[in-house]
């Protein structure tokens, strides 16, 4: 692994699984408010909200590490007319700044539900804006065929898929252990009520069943999809000349069979355990182990990816 | 638009070229903004007992092309990337991050990355050479007179359009302002018939 790419690496796959969480988050909590109240619903997504916001500044703090000298890195926005890389700092800070207001709001709970679903949804469709707008880089670059093609657009599409639920996966079954262990104190953690009431706890823990079993599904469609589209893309490369055949390279070997190895045991990991565990009322220890491996084992996986994507620059010409 | 001529029919790979705008500029270890690049390939062909080699090996002098597209300056999220009014592209210290976007973006290895100053660097044509009257430091240099620079209309009509030759990329991608006189054994560009033989001089 090329150590100068690690800011990029875990830049953006760090802020596609923000986006990811985020939408997740966003989903769980409309199809969600058809069944239950909203309080039932924030006392599971809020403290996966708030994790988001420092997994995002990690990234964004990587990414400074991709400049090489930071005291001119206020004119990294004056190119916004042409350049991609200026429009990906904007939709950076947009959705970071967003994804705050929200979390802040959320907290609080300053303005009306709905208000509040407005700013998420706002942030949202910036968060989506980000993931495409990164995409565009590389998409954008004729000189490198191995990054002009579909798979750049689709693939961090599909990292934000695959990492974004399995992290609110982590989160709440994280949460669930942690308010376990509270349930017997007096239920506050930094002055915020997470303890469940005596009452909605079925409720929770059965939206947080339902809301697994949805998140590993999410998983292994697209982890399943990566599995099939991977190979589709090599097919191309290895068309497309010498320089395509080159950047094959870092697609080839223990890398390769080790991320699909990752994506297909994270992905397999979570298909036994709908069968085997995501029911409301099951010891949620083991449930808490299987997510928890499954999504650092997907995390590698796809950091592992992303360092294949950055060695695989190989430009045409001279 | 000013741009370059390289004439690749008596080029002899001296690189006297390379060195002048080293020491004009004052360049780093590992960084060339003119640089000589040496295509060579080749195969032979049988009749009976006798094998008849047909090979070839020709150099290309190359340094920015300020192009007519120049991609690196669309990438650069700083602007510091910038075209004047004659066509040169230069790099404006006071701006550049050293995202190294720009390199990426180039097919010709033009902006070459200065890791001490963490600013990238490029040809800017000899921009006060050419203030003060004089020729570009890389055309004075060389003994064979293989290269000249101008506006690039009279260098198209004194020496002909031409620039799509091995290891050129497709000129299409960023119009460079270069006109090229083609060695006898000039291979077109994109067939990849041979191979750059001094990478790690470029
Ligand atoms: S040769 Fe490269 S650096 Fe020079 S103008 Fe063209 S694209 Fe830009
Ligand atoms: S390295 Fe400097 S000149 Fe090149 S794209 Fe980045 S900011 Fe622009
Ligand atoms: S024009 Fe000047 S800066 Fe450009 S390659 Fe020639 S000597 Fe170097």
């Amino acid at each position: 692994m090329n150590l100068g790419e690690l800011p990029m690496i875990i830049f953006t796959v760090f802020a596609q699984m923000s986006v990811g969480a985020f939408i997740t988050l966003g989903v769980i909590q409309t199809v969600g408010s058809l069944r239950h109240k909203s309080a039932t619903i924030d006392r599971i997504a809020d403290p996966a909200l708030y994790a988001i916001g420092p997994t995002l500044v990690l990234g964004l703090i990587a990414s400074m590490f991709h400049m090489n000298d930071v005291f001119n890195v206020l004119n990294v926005f004056r190119g916004w007319e042409s350049s991609w890389l200026s429009r990906e700092i904007i939709f950076g800070m947009l959705f970071a700044g967003f994804g705050f207001l929200f979390a802040v709001m959320q907290w609080f709970k300053w303005g009306t539900p709905l208000l509040r679903r407005i700013v998420a949804g706002i942030t949202a469709l910036v968060g989506i804006g980000l993931v495409y707008v990164m995409s565009m880089i590389y998409y954008s670059l004729p000189t490198v065929p191995a990054w002009a093609t579909w798979y750049t657009p689709v693939s961090f599409a599909l990292t934000t898929i695959l990492l974004g639920s399995l992290a609110v996966g982590m989160a709440f079954v994280t949460t669930t252990m942690f308010r376990r262990h509270l349930l017997e104190r007096d239920g506050k953690f930094f002055g915020a009520k997470v303890a469940p009431e005596k009452a909605d706890h079925v409720q929770v823990n059965e939206l947080m069943a339902s809301s697994l079993r949805w998140i590993a599904v999410a998983v292994i469609a697209s982890g399943g999809a990566l599995l099939v589209l991977i190979p589709m893309y090599l097919t191309e490369l290895a068309g497309a000349g010498d320089v395509g055949v080159l950047s094959m390279v870092p697609y080839t070997g223990t890398t390769m069979f080790l991320r699909l190895a990752l994506i297909a045991a994270g992905a397999g990991l979570l298909a036994i355990f709908i069968y085997a565990f995501a029911k409301a009322r099951t010891n949620p220890r083991p449930l808490a182990i299987v997510v928890t491996l499954a999504f650092v084992l997907v995390l590698v996986g796809e950091m592992l990816g992303r360092a294949q994507f950055y060695e695989s620059m190989i430009r045409i010409g001279m | 638009m000013l741009g370059f001529h390289f004439d690749a029919s008596v080029c002899n790979g001296c690189k006297a070229c390379n060195m002048a705008c080293k020491d004009k500029h004052d360049l780093p270890v590992g960084i060339n903004w003119r640089r000589v690049v040496e295509y060579t390939g080749g195969s032979w062909s049988m009749s009976g007992n006798v094998a008849t080699p047909s090979v070839f090996s020709y150099y290309t002098s190359i340094a920015c092309n300020h192009c007519e597209n120049p991609v690196c300056v669309q990438v650069c999220p700083t602007t510091a990337m910038t075209q004047r009014e004659d066509g040169t592209v230069y790099v404006d210290d006071d701006k550049c991050v050293g995202c190294r976007y720009c390199e990426w973006a180039c097919p010709y290895s033009a902006p070459q990355f200065n890791a001490d100053t963490g600013h990238m660097t490029k040809c800017d044509l000899c921009a006060d050479y050419r203030d003060a009257g004089q020729d570009p430091a890389c055309v004075s240099a060389c003994p064979a007179r293989a290269l000249d620079w101008g506006p690039i209309e009279e260098l198209r009509a004194k020496y002909g359009s031409d620039n799509a030759f091995e290891p050129l990329p497709d000129p299409s991608i960023t119009l460079p302002n270069l006109t090229v006189t083609p060695h006898r054994d000039a291979q077109p560009s994109g067939l990849g018939t041979g191979h750059i033989a001094n990478p790690k001089e470029i």
